[in-house]
């Protein structure tokens, strides 16, 4: 592999991301604001978990209305706003052209960020649904639906309007996750909650929405992120691309038809936990040609490619785990313990989040057309974030363990259980607080990039210049 | 890849295809149960609730119960469900027909409550665990007033451990209509479907 | 790979340009796996996953679908069939709810069965529960007036009739149920009642409008 870089040719920074810096910065941004909103709450809900007294007489906080609350500033703010950022990004520079509707996607990040900030206030005050990932009070939904197709937009017009015919396999991701999330929101909103299904059927629902969450959105999000980097960094063509489109669409279809693994042994007839197994089988394909088409990533350096090496990882380890978990003989012990909430943690902080991350460390300094900051920041927001990770999921699962075996025993009260897991729980705490300074380091870091006061002079455009020498490589 | 309207087309088919097959398919099946009329027992199955206890409802939604309890009694054989006393047979789609918002719950960091109204009588202990609390169990003080008697003390007041003398300590409407929801809460009829299966039938089939 | 220097870890340098990532992977995505007149064994092992994972997904499916019948929840169960939904009842299951409901048999008799001394006779090791099953049925399906002495104790009060005209209006295998119920509690041992039993003496007295008196049944065997 050629090592030394020949001549600069074309500057990586176009007229497309200067055009789309404000906005593209604000969406990144609001993110990061969510994301710490969101530790913060985190924090909160972690501390409840070992000390049920903590805050137990605030109304607005209860451990039901913690957890709501740091769920949806998670996902509705950090995950909705980051993904949508960078989806936008990568579509505009796929596309060729600078994004057009970018007004639309300034007032659509205002709605979407006053939608959920009225939600979590909705939750706190009582309007809580009881659905995971859709606790949000329904009279928001409308808004944010809106509000999505209004960010979305943008994307769209830079997919339909893209200057190749050709569409790579992140176009194909960027768009799923942009038209998809609209559907999906209507449709679990409708049967949910403005015109509810009767008895079990709601569960059903839910599950179905949780599962779509996850497959139809936050996946394609981060994989077309990862689909992005990963050649950009490397230089080399995806090896088994050829198979990249099956993979594609096996997640899409197959994806959400896992939805009955939340109701193993629940009240539902028993086609539809199978049917969950069933869809996670085929699902293992799609991990299995995104592992042989992105373990470039492996090796790959550069600070991005960090972040999106542990993120592809652990979306792996997330597949695996999550299909064996939808099994009845594992789940009858896993079921209902602190191991799902640190599945949850795999997937959502540990893969998505992480991707995320990746890609936002390898795009702001190409909408700001200035380094990051401070590399130190960097480093320390890469240990601390692992750190907080590992140690989060670690202590999560060994409290489940713990409380699993303890549910199985009918001799163990709840009150011997709590004192099980105990030590774990204080664990998770302290995981919780280093997620929380982490995320804190790199918001400060954003800002300090985008308000220009950062290292301001030490940006000459060749810094992005694409290495000629390794396209040779490309082809 | 480079049919634009071609992946669109994918992408409505993916996610129609698994909602119709999933929710669509489960409401066709599920949508229209009615309750079981039991001659014998002269009655239909399960009975509705009273309006506090289906506004309890909503408060144990809102309050986010659900965080900690479940509402599904796993059949007998099938986790520790039987043995801990939570219900003698497995929870059925029938058992939540009446219910506007079912709280399936996800997660067990207290008991089950599905059956709760079976072996729990008196709303005292319930009273009791709201306002004080436990080591497990976070006292919601907010759920009760704490006011001075004048004249004759409320007939809502409960007792309450460590009331200062002079004071009664009432339940807000919000507590009544929770606590009144959870002893409503009762999956002791027999459905036909939730019958355990004849040994005969227990082990898998492995030949057809 | 070694480079000259550290990159700096404030931004990623890329290797390629957009154009030039598109275009390189443009000309894959068509490609035929045996395009250079070889089979590369990348394809052929991942189609052949693939198949087993169909495979493996249709045997869990055929196995465990509970046949899509809404009213499986054991995935090892089978749908109930449509002939045989009538599960036979233990009488003495049934029979307990029936002597149970408010008003019935419990009211006077009492959920122990020993009735109220000096108004209502006790069903307990009573001649009239455990003997004969002619008198029985005839006191349930009609009611019973006047004095009666029953273990010993003399007692004059009415019994309203569960069967036809009176305020239940009991079936037939209701009322086997509920008396072989109180023939097989408290300590009572005597054999089960059959509703074909309860039918026949039913038809023999279609004709019964009024309650029966214990002269009257004691006349019968």
């Amino acid at each position: 592999m050629p090592t030394v870089p020949t001549n600069a040719v074309p500057a990586e920074v176009t007229a497309i991301d200067t055009q789309a810096r404000g906005p593209l910065l604000l969406l990144l941004g609001s993110g990061l604001l969510w994301l710490v909103v969101g530790g913060v709450l985190a924090l909160i809900a972690a501390i409840q978990l070992h000390s049920p007294q903590f805050l137990a007489d605030c109304a607005y906080l209860t451990p039901g209305r913690a957890q709501a609350l740091r769920e949806t500033a998670f996902v509705y703010g950090w995950l909705a706003n980051a993904g949508l950022g960078l989806a936008l990004w990568i579509l505009g520079r796929l596309g060729g052209e600078p994004l057009r509707g970018l007004n639309w996607a300034v007032a659509g990040t205002l709605f979407w960020n006053l939608g959920i900030a009225a939600g979590l206030v909705g939750i706190a005050t009582g309007d809580m649904t009881s659905f995971t990932l859709l606790q949000l009070p329904r009279y928001v939904l409308p808004l944010l639906v809106f509000a999505y197709a209004c960010i979305a937009l943008p994307g769209v017009l830079a997919w339909s309007g893209r200057r190749a015919d050709m569409m790579y396999a992140s176009q194909w991701y960027a768009v799923a996750a942009l038209f998809l999330f609209p559907w999906l929101l209507m449709a679990s909103q409708a049967v949910l909650l403005w015109w509810p299904v009767r008895g079990v059927v709601q569960p059903i629902a839910a599950g179905w929405h949780v599962q779509s969450m996850w497959t139809l959105w936050l996946a394609p999000l981060a994989l077309a992120v990862l689909h992005y980097v990963l050649p950009k960094v490397s230089g080399r063509t995806l090896p088994a691309y050829e198979w990249a489109s099956l993979s594609f669409w096996t997640l899409l279809f197959a994806g959400a038809w896992t939805g009955g693994r939340h109701l193993v042994g629940g009240p539902v007839p028993a086609w539809i936990p199978t049917m969950a197994v069933v869809a996670g089988s085929l699902l293992l394909f799609h991990y299995l040609v995104l592992v042989i088409n992105c373990r470039g990533i492996m090796g790959a350096e550069g600070t991005g490619a960090g972040f999106l090496r542990f993120g592809f990882v652990a979306y792996v380890l997330f597949g695996g785990l999550d299909f064996l978990a939808s099994f009845r003989s594992l789940a009858e012990g896993s079921q209902f313990t602190l191991v799902e909430p640190a599945l949850r943690e795999i997937g959502l902080y540990g893969a998505i989040s992480m991707m995320f991350f990746g890609g936002i460390y390898y795009a702001v300094p190409r909408l700001t057309n200035r380094v990051w900051a401070s590399g130190a920041m960097i480093g320390g927001h890469r240990v601390l974030v692992i750190a907080g990770i590992v140690g989060a999921v670690l202590a999560l699962a060994i409290a489940g363990n713990s409380q699993g075996s303890a549910l199985l025993d009918p001799k163990v009260s709840f009150a011997e259980m709590a004192n099980q897991m105990r030590v774990s729980l204080l664990a998770h705490t302290a995981a919780q607080a280093v997620l929380l300074a982490a995320n804190l380091l790199l918001l400060v870091n954003f800002l300090r990039s985008a308000c220009c006061c950062g290292t301001s002079t030490e940006a000459p455009p060749a810094l992005f210049a694409v290495e000629s020498a390794k396209e040779g490589s490309a082809s | 890849m480079k049919n634009g309207p071609l992946l669109f087309t994918g992408l409505f088919l993916a996610f129609l295809i698994s909602f119709a097959g999933l929710v669509l398919g489960a409401h066709g099946q599920l949508g229209r149960l009615v309750p079981y009329h039991d001659d014998t027992e002269g009655g239909s199955f399960p009975q509705r609730v009273s309006g506090l206890a289906a506004r309890g409802q909503a408060v144990y939604a809102d309050l986010g119960c659900a965080a900690c309890h479940t509402q599904q009694v796993r059949r007998p054989g099938f986790g520790s469900d039987k043995d801990r006393g939570w219900g003698e047979r497995q929870s059925v789609a029938r058992d939540y027909i009446h219910q506007a918002r079912p709280q399936l719950g996800a997660s067990r960091l207290g008991p089950d409550l599905a059956n709760l109204g079976s072996r729990q009588k008196s709303d005292e202990a319930l009273y009791a665990l709201l306002h004080g609390g436990s080591a497990t169990h976070p006292a919601y003080k907010f759920l009760f007033e704490t006011r001075t008697i004048a004249g004759e003390p409320s007939p809502k007041a409960v007792k309450v451990a460590g009331a200062a003398r002079g004071t009664e300590t009432v339940p807000t409407e919000r507590a009544r209509a929770l606590v009144a929801y959870l002893l409503s809460l009762s999956t002791a009829y027999d459905y036909p479907e939730a019958k355990p299966l004849a040994p005969i039938a227990k082990a898998p089939e492995a030949k057809k | 790979m070694s480079t000259p220097s550290q990159p700096d870890p404030r931004a990623d340098q890329a290797s390629v340009s957009d154009e030039k990532l598109l275009a390189a992977h443009e000309p894959i995505l068509g490609q035929q796996p045996d395009e250079k007149g070889k089979y590369r064994l990348l394809p052929l092992a991942l189609l052949f996953i693939f198949s087993g994972m169909i495979f493996f997904g249709g045997t869990y499916l055929g196995r465990f679908s509970g046949w899509f019948d809404a009213r499986v929840f054991n995935e090892y169960g089978t749908p109930p069939k449509a002939g045989a939904a009538a599960v036979p009842v233990d009488p003495v299951v049934a029979g307990k709810k029936l002597y149970a409901i408010p008003g019935a048999c419990i009211t006077c008799h009492q959920p122990n069965g020993a009735g109220l001394p000096g108004a209502f006779p006790t069903l307990v090791k009573s001649e009239w529960v455990t003997g004969s099953d002619e008198r029985l049925v005839r006191i349930v399906l009609h009611g019973l007036t006047g004095p009666i002495k029953v273990a010993g104790v003399d007692f004059n009060s009415a019994m309203p009739g569960f069967g036809p005209g009176g305020g239940f209006n009991w079936s037939d295998d209701k009322i086997a149920a509920v008396l072989t119920y109180i023939r097989q509690e408290w300590g009572n041992q005597s054999g089960a009642i059959s509703t074909d039993r309860v039918a026949a003496i039913r038809t023999k007295e279609a004709a019964r409008k009024t309650p029966w008196t214990a002269a009257e049944l004691e006349k019968l065997p």
